[in-house]
């Protein structure tokens, strides 16, 4: 049999070109950066068991996990809803995986990979917020969607999952898309379009923000 | 048109998809053709209240039931289809 050594690469690996684009002479407004190498659970409970799924993310996470559009932040997890009864694990360095939340959800729960299957890109700056406006009919003030809020929506005909995360360090906020892997490079020059009057700093991390 | 989706708010059209009418109701096994004929094909042109489904695809990928005014285009309400989230089965 031959072997294979599976090497991962991120789909916007090509359309990703890191540094300042768009508009020039001016202090870029909008911010992106792919988050690479993350691990993605989705969680959805099975047939008349929401209840109990409930209780054993509580048991998981120590934290109610989203049963309503929001982004709930665990002590080394992010769980997002992503539709009714069903929620993503978002996390870092192998401690939310298939294997060890298997033996703790899979009795109440179908639990499907989805750490290569999409890309998370967040999104800062001061037009953040302007730029999205183009993109998106959801409202994204603080004030109607704040730090915690999230959203199964549409981008430029794209399914994506949108959250606010916590504040940066400068005190600016913090917007997270999950869009699927054969999506990410369209959607991604959809918004750097979007993005390039405002100038737009380009970056890819390994660290989720 | 916007539709406000019980699990995400009010949303654009264009994240729904149109299904159909949710008035036909499975006939029983065993049913007469001219039933299961009524069923598959069979579809009222309504002036007025109707009862439809639709797909929020372009979000929480629920399927919703809703009533709308094929006249005015008013929506007098929205609630998920049977199957819609596994808490809410039957709701």
């Amino acid at each position: 049999m031959a072997d294979f050594s599976w090497v991962s690469r991120s789909p916007l690996e090509h359309a990703l070109v890191t540094g300042t684009h768009g508009a020039r002479g001016v202090e870029a407004g909008v911010s992106l950066t792919e988050i690479r190498n993350f691990d993605l659970i989705q969680v959805m409970a099975r047939r008349g068991q929401a209840a109990e799924l409930a209780k054993a993310a509580m048991a998981r996470f120590g934290v109610a996990a989203p049963d309503a559009p929001k982004a709930v932040q665990t002590s080394d997890a992010t769980l997002i809803w992503s539709g009714p009864d069903q929620f993503f694990v978002l996390s870092k360095g192998s401690k939310h995986t298939m294997q060890t939340l298997a033996p703790a959800l899979s009795s109440p729960a179908s639990l499907s990979d989805q750490s290569h299957a999409r890309a998370l890109i967040g999104i800062s700056g001061s037009k953040a917020r302007i730029m999205l406006a183009k993109l998106s009919s959801i409202d994204l003030h603080p004030e109607v969607f704040p730090i915690g809020s999230a959203a199964a929506t549409s981008m430029d005909h794209t399914s994506v999952t949108l959250w606010r995360g916590g504040n940066r360090p400068d005190g600016q906020a913090l917007f997270n898309l999950l869009v699927f892997a054969t999506f990410a490079e369209s959607l991604w020059h959809t918004m750097l379009d979007a993005a390039a009057e405002y100038g737009v700093d380009i970056s890819h991390s390994e660290e989720l923000a | 048109m916007r539709i406000v989706c019980p699990f995400c708010g009010e949303r654009e059209l264009g994240e729904f998809t149109y299904l159909g009418d949710a008035k036909p109701v499975r006939p029983v096994a065993g049913a007469s053709e001219d039933e299961v004929f009524d069923y598959v094909y069979l579809r009222d042109n309504v002036a007025g209240a109707t009862s439809e489904y639709w797909y929020h695809g372009g979000g929480c990928r629920a399927w919703l039931k809703v009533a709308r005014n094929t006249l005015t285009h008013e929506i007098s309400s929205v609630e998920p289809a049977l199957g819609a989230g596994a808490a809410r089965v039957g709701a």
